[in-house]
């Protein structure tokens, strides 16, 4: 028995270091399997080097040449160019990457971190951190765009003030506007959505700026800032807090084996862990089918946790989104240092319906103060 | 102030009105995904059933007025139309029955699109009824306010100044002009009773 899999992966572009880390997660695996004697798994590796026309060029070519599983798309627009593909030709997506959420698409399985596991455990810790004002940036698209509306749906519940709010054009590296900002206006807490090198800019120029919020735990938060590119940040990224499905402090032998043979930087991010373990989880719903099909592999997978270098992983039939612990940890010299760990798996909740549901409006209770 | 459209129906109690057991089913899978409880009704919509929905998918290849307890156009609830065979003589019934929102029976995992905007065309729809109803019984009024200003006029004042005292009224008792005359009539038909 046998799969040829396909790992569609930007190594190169603007978020090539992304793409490299949860590249080595899966050729890491790959090799671990082969050597522990599971069916082999055949990589077929694709570069769409961050260009969204190349992720539809090089899905329908996989997909014509009869791959059936794809593991790969780092950003949601990569995702959401690949599933009208997926669809026609029936294949399956292995997405390994925290994304926004309100999605459950046929034929994607979600293994990364949903909104209920990034944004809302992370702006619960800004409450609880007795910070009462908030800035929001964000890279002009989906990512920022949804983040952020959730962040401050969440953060204003909590009392928070949201003080701004600005998104600037992907790529784009010059933030004198919104440091201007977030430098005038007493901002305790920077939620950032912003991503690649915009993201680096932005924070070495907020560390420049105003060198002492740096020291401060949690004077920026990332909804998905790892190891992958935590390097390319410097010093800029002290005080940093990100919520992730796993973080370097916790992998195992086998994730770091998988970093130093594979991953350019040598380091365990959650894009490394959660490909490799996509790779094992893909593996053993193989054995339980005992064919390659899409269907039965996502029900085979389903059917009970799979052991995986991240622990056990349960798949949600319905949703189609895993279970995760996710933990946060704050940025300390190069290295993530975690500060909070769920006690439990938690399941995804894509569509937040567990969130209490449309607030009612009520008349403001007036009255006379003399 | 601008509305966020709804986007969370967790809790939230659907009717899927469809002859297909298996299509009801896919659906109520969906809905099971949004947290929407769905009632899967392979006949007739009976008025006990549709006091307990919240809104309404139904398929619009089969559906009739018949099926309905509510005049055409006058759902309570929203209502979104299953597209199956996209035949004009169907989608002329949808359209008559002003159904919210449409979903292709080809593309059901967007239901949750089709919930957002049905949920939203509901909500607009309502708001202009009612202000098309407002509308009506103030202008149904546009007589007591010639009435009130003749009465106000028999105070000395000219019209325009009649017009003011009428309008000032109104803006202190917050309410609108034609309601600002109706009160006035009232009080005074009230002070001559009284007198007489």
């Amino acid at each position: 028995m046998s799969l040829r899999l396909g790992l569609i992966f930007s190594t190169t572009g603007s978020y090539a270091a992304l793409g490299q880390s949860a590249l080595a997660g899966a050729l890491g695996a790959i090799e671990t399997l082969q050597k522990a004697g599971a069916p082999e798994i055949t990589p077929v590796i694709a570069d769409p080097g961050g260009d969204i026309a190349e992720y539809e060029r090089l899905t329908r070519s996989l997909l014509d040449d009869g791959v059936r599983h794809i593991l790969g798309a780092i950003t949601s627009s990569s995702r959401k160019e690949m599933i009208p593909l997926l669809e026609q030709r029936g294949g399956l997506l292995w997405y390994p990457c925290p994304y926004e959420g309100f999605e459950s698409n046929d034929h994607v399985v979600y293994l990364g971190a949903a909104p209920n596991h990034h944004v809302v455990p992370v702006t619960d810790w800004i409450a609880a951190q007795g910070m009462r004002r908030a800035f929001l940036v964000g890279s002009n698209y989906v990512w920022g765009w949804e983040t952020l509306r959730l962040a401050r749906d969440c953060l204003q519940t909590h009392g928070v003030k949201i003080v701004g709010e600005r998104y600037v054009p992907l790529g784009s590296t010059r933030h004198d506007h919104v440091l201007d900002e977030v430098c005038s206006r007493d901002v305790e807490c920077v939620v950032d959505s912003l991503i690649g090198p915009s993201n680096t800019t932005f924070l070495q120029g907020l560390a420049a700026r105003d060198p002492a919020r740096v020291g401060r735990p949690g004077h920026v938060v990332s909804f998905n800032q790892t190891e992958a590119d935590l390097d390319d940040l410097g010093a800029a990224a002290n005080g940093l807090l990100s919520a992730g499905s796993l973080f370097e402090e916790d992998a195992g032998a086998q994730l770091k084996t998988a970093a130093r043979r594979h991953a350019p930087n040598g380091r365990v991010s959650s894009f490394l862990s959660t490909a490799y373990a996509a790779v094992e989880i893909i593996a053993e719903a193989l054995v339980r089918a005992g064919t390659e099909d899409p269907k039965a592999m996502f029900k085979s997978a389903c059917s009970a946790p799979v052991a995986t270098a991240m622990g056990p992983v349960s798949i949600d039939p319905v949703l189609r989104h895993a279970e995760l612990r996710p933990c946060l940890s704050l940025a300390e010299d190069g290295h993530f240092r975690v500060v909070e760990r769920m006690d439990r798996p938690i399941p995804a909740d894509p569509y937040l319906t567990s969130r209490v549901a449309n607030p009612i409006h009520r008349k403001p209770v007036l009255r006379i103060i003399q | 102030m601008t509305r966020a459209p709804l986007h969370n129906f967790s809790g939230r109690t659907a009717i899927v009105l469809h002859r297909s057991e298996e299509i009801g089913q896919r659906i109520k899978a969906r809905c099971d995904r949004l947290g929407v409880r769905a009632l899967v009704c392979t006949g007739d919509l009976s008025a006990s059933l549709a006091e307990t929905a919240d809104m309404l998918i139904l398929d619009i290849d089969t559906a009739d007025d018949g099926m309905l307890p509510w005049p055409n156009g006058a759902a309570p609830v929203p209502v979104i139309g299953l597209v199956g065979s996209e035949s004009p003589g169907r989608l002329a019934w949808a359209l008559r029955q002003e159904l919210d929102a449409f979903l292709p029976l080809s593309a059901l995992g967007n239901l949750f699109s089709a919930l957002v905007v049905g949920h939203e065309v509901f909500a607009r729809k309502s708001e202009t009824r009612a202000r098309a109803a407002e509308l009506a019984r103030r202008s149904s009024g546009r007589l007591d306010v010639i009435r009130a200003v003749l009465a106000l006029m028999e105070e000395g004042r000219d019209e325009a100044l009649a017009l003011k005292k009428l309008r000032a009224m109104a803006m202190v008792e917050q309410i609108s002009l034609e309601d600002a005359a109706r009160r006035l009539l009232a009080k005074r038909r009230a002070i001559r009773g009284g007198a007489s």
